[in-house]
């Protein structure tokens, strides 16, 4: 298969095949990683730079050690103490970064449309979007379904419930586009005050009790409920949120047996989810941040035309 | 001297049959039927193109005191020329903010200086804008000023709104008021709906400028005093605004070219594209088609182009950091002319040049009402246009500052090609 993704942007134009060769190129990487040699030089030579404006540890850390095991040279650009707190645009920063060689960049943005914005600036090299705002986090939504995929080969008509903040979730939005391709029914669950306006445009649907929300679904997604939504005023109080819509072993066991629980980390225990469930049998969250490393180097390796040796 | 030979005339309402000839004399229109002569006057044969009123804009961001960087008088009179305005309306929300008589003066001075097309200066309603208290609007009105806004943002409080209006009705000059209420747009980038669903970009709802129409509404039946609201964009404001007419209220209102042609799909497809961020935003599909019937069935009174230019720096940043506003003086006849052709014409192109002429000079005072019409020792603020010219739009060509504008690189139909104002050339394509 042609590989024809330049960029890693969005999922908007991904195709179920796409998605499928993907994981399967991840497939490999994972095995690689289980080799007591883990090393291998597919991207030696190749400039990889992670471009980091908002806090993260998990994607950074994911993304370098993808880039390392690949051989990639890597080099660490955060927004604080660089040119950027000195008022350098993200334009000039892009430009500097292309001037010094960067084949790849790995951005994170708190700005909807900032990988978009970098893609058209930087004229040779590739973008992978390491999450922009509450816009997309492709590459959380690929480890997902890899993640998700390992326990169930075929995804089709699978029902996936996503609880929580999906109005602020770029992890939501990038899920839902990989695995309604996949042929995923989703339903949201969650305050009103937390969904996005138009549920019906992201073709999926709102279920404002979360055990219905649940009541067979095969995938429990548990999104992050951030301290600040109470402040805006969203909802009342995290306890409140935890009485209502935090996933315990009784709101697990609404779904199918065997059910997998994910959540893309940091958990947030007794809020969204009870240490039972997040430490339990269901839960998937440990192998869906080994399944980063893995598919963030299959789509290195894809779009930065790597060579297996 | 000029003489227009086989011009199709437009009179601001209607269009005169066949063609006819036109001559200007020392500012004004002397004369116009079949077979006029005029020995020594410069001939120009229009071989058919329309000949109309120039055009009028209510509503242009000229940037001028403060932001020459973006605009000024001068680059912005150059650009409303190109676009076949004779004549612009300057939005007062500068630094410092135009709500005095010497700015007023200023705007007046500065815009005869630069020699293009007319331009006239709207006050602020509130003293800096700041939406306390009432700016000199009497002293304004005397130095030439033809509206009041604080556009930028809503007149700050409904009391002094209503103040306002009770206290500018002897002086006979529109508010123009900007319809929105911040406490439910504050923080937002997109339309509130499938574009923010799925960017994750806050919304602005359509109630923030909805519930903006329907105060102006009230305090205008209330006091009886006229208020224009200025770039309505959705389905229900258009709705009210209908409601109020039908009632005999002296509520009128402008739509942009923008607003007629883009949606918010456009913020998703072009990948969060700075150039479509604009306040209010850009709305749905169906918001557009209320527009367009609203221009059909007369409740829109004019198109308003809000030119907002921007400063390439300021305005090429990611979506969610970028200003808003958008760019359009020199492509908005074109722009909606076009979109109405790809319409199938859905009314007369005579109801389609009297919302660039006559409709909007109709709610200036004094004497421009007349601006926007064409008659016999009348001013000669005319536009040729021609309707078969198919020009791409190429923003780094344009007289105005702003370097980005989502009309880039579109193609369309129906440019001025020659704008005059009280008898002087202004602008003509043919020598650019």
């Amino acid at each position: 298969m042609e590989w024809k993704h330049r960029h890693v942007l969005d999922l908007k134009d991904w195709k179920r095949e796409d998605i499928l060769f993907l994981l399967d190129q991840a497939k490999n990487m994972d095995n690689l990683i289980d080799r007591p040699i883990k090393k291998v030089p597919a991207l030696r030579g190749k400039l990889v730079v992670n471009l980091f404006f908002e806090a993260s540890t998990r994607t950074r850390v994911s993304f370098e050690l993808a880039e390392k095991l690949l051989s990639a040279d890597v080099v660490n650009w955060s927004a604080s103490g660089s040119s950027v707190s000195k008022g350098e645009t993200l334009r000039d920063t892009a430009w500097t970064l292309e001037a010094m060689g960067a084949d790849a960049v790995v951005v994170r943005h708190g700005a909807s449309g900032s990988a978009h914005y970098l893609a058209r600036k930087l004229k040779r090299a590739v973008v992978f979007n390491g999450g922009d705002g509450a816009y997309s986090h492709p590459t959380q939504a690929l480890l997902d379904a890899y993640t998700a995929w390992k326990s169930f080969p075929n995804l089709e008509g699978r029902k996936m419930a996503i609880l929580g903040d999906v109005l602020h979730s770029r992890v939501a939005r990038s899920d839902i586009q990989v695995f309604r391709t996949l042929g995923c029914e989703i339903v949201l669950s969650g305050p009103e005050t937390l969904m996005p306006f138009d549920v019906k445009s992201l073709g999926v649907t709102y279920e404002p009790d979360p055990w219905k929300a649940v009541k067979n679904a095969d995938i429990v997604y548990l999104l992050r409920i951030q301290r600040e939504r109470q402040e805006e005023g969203l909802f009342p109080s995290l306890d409140e949120y935890h009485l209502r819509f935090g996933a315990d072993e009784k709101l697990v066991s609404k779904a199918k047996e065997g059910a997998l629980v994910m959540h893309p980390g940091p958990i947030n225990r007794r809020v969204e989810i009870d240490s039972s469930i997040a430490d339990g049998t269901q839960s998937r969250i440990l192998q869906q941040v080994r399944s980063g490393v893995a598919v963030r180097m299959a789509l290195l390796y894809l779009c930065l035309g790597g060579v297996m040796a | 001297m000029i003489l227009f030979k086989n011009a199709t005339l437009f009179d601001g309402k209607t269009f005169y049959e066949g063609t006819l000839d036109l001559l200007v004399r020392e500012g004004i229109i002397e004369t116009f039927g079949q077979n006029v002569s005029a020995p020594g006057a410069e001939i120009l044969d229009l071989g058919g193109k329309v000949l109309s009123p120039g055009f009028v804009d209510l509503h242009c961001h000229m940037r001028d005191p403060g932001f020459e960087w973006r605009e000024d008088i001068e680059s912005a009179a150059a650009a409303a020329a190109a676009g076949g305005f004779s004549t612009a309306v300057a939005m007062p929300n500068t630094d410092p903010a135009v709500d005095n008589d010497a700015l007023v003066r200023y705007v007046i001075e500065k815009g005869i200086r630069a020699g293009y097309s007319r331009i006239l200066p709207a006050g602020a309603v509130t003293k800096r804008r700041e939406g306390k208290e009432l700016a000199e609007m009497g002293k304004m009105a005397s130095a030439g000023c033809v509206l009041f806004t604080d556009d930028g943002a809503p007149v700050g409080s409904s009391r002094l709104f209503r103040t306002a209006l009770q206290y500018s009705q002897s002086l006979k000059v529109r508010i123009m008021e900007h319809p929105e209420d911040t406490s439910l747009s504050r923080g937002g980038q997109v339309n509130e709906g499938r574009c923010s669903s799925l960017a994750g970009l806050k919304g602005i709802p359509a109630s923030a400028e909805e519930i903006g129409v329907f105060r102006a509404i009230s305090l205008s039946r209330e006091t009886g005093v006229p208020v224009h609201l200025t770039h309505l964009s959705t389905r229900e404001s258009v709705s009210l605004v209908r409601e109020a007419k039908k009632e005999g209220l002296a509520v009128t209102c402008d739509v942009t070219p923008h607003h007629l042609r883009f949606s918010e799909e456009s913020v998703i497809e072009s990948g969060f594209d700075s150039r479509f961020k604009v306040n209010p935003p850009l709305r749905s599909s169906d918001d557009i088609e209320s527009l367009w019937e609203a221009l059909a069935d007369g409740t829109v009174d004019a198109i308003a182009t809000d030119h907002a230019p921007w400063h390439l720096d300021e305005k090429d940043l990611p979506f969610p950091e970028a200003p808003f506003g958008i760019a359009s003086i020199e492509c908005a006849f074109p722009g909606v002319f076009t979109c109405w052709l790809n319409r199938g014409k859905p009314f007369g192109l005579d109801r389609l040049l009297a919302l660039f002429t006559s409709g909007p000079a109709s709610l200036l005072p004094g004497e421009w009402p007349s601006h926007g019409r064409l008659t016999r020792l009348g001013k000669a603020d005319l536009v040729v246009l021609d309707m078969d010219l198919e020009r791409k739009v190429a923003v780094e060509e344009w007289k105005s500052k702003a370097r980005l504008s989502p009309w880039e690189g579109l193609s369309l139909f129906g440019w001025p090609v020659l704008t005059m104002v009280e008898g002087r050339v202004v602008f003509d394509r043919s020598r650019e």
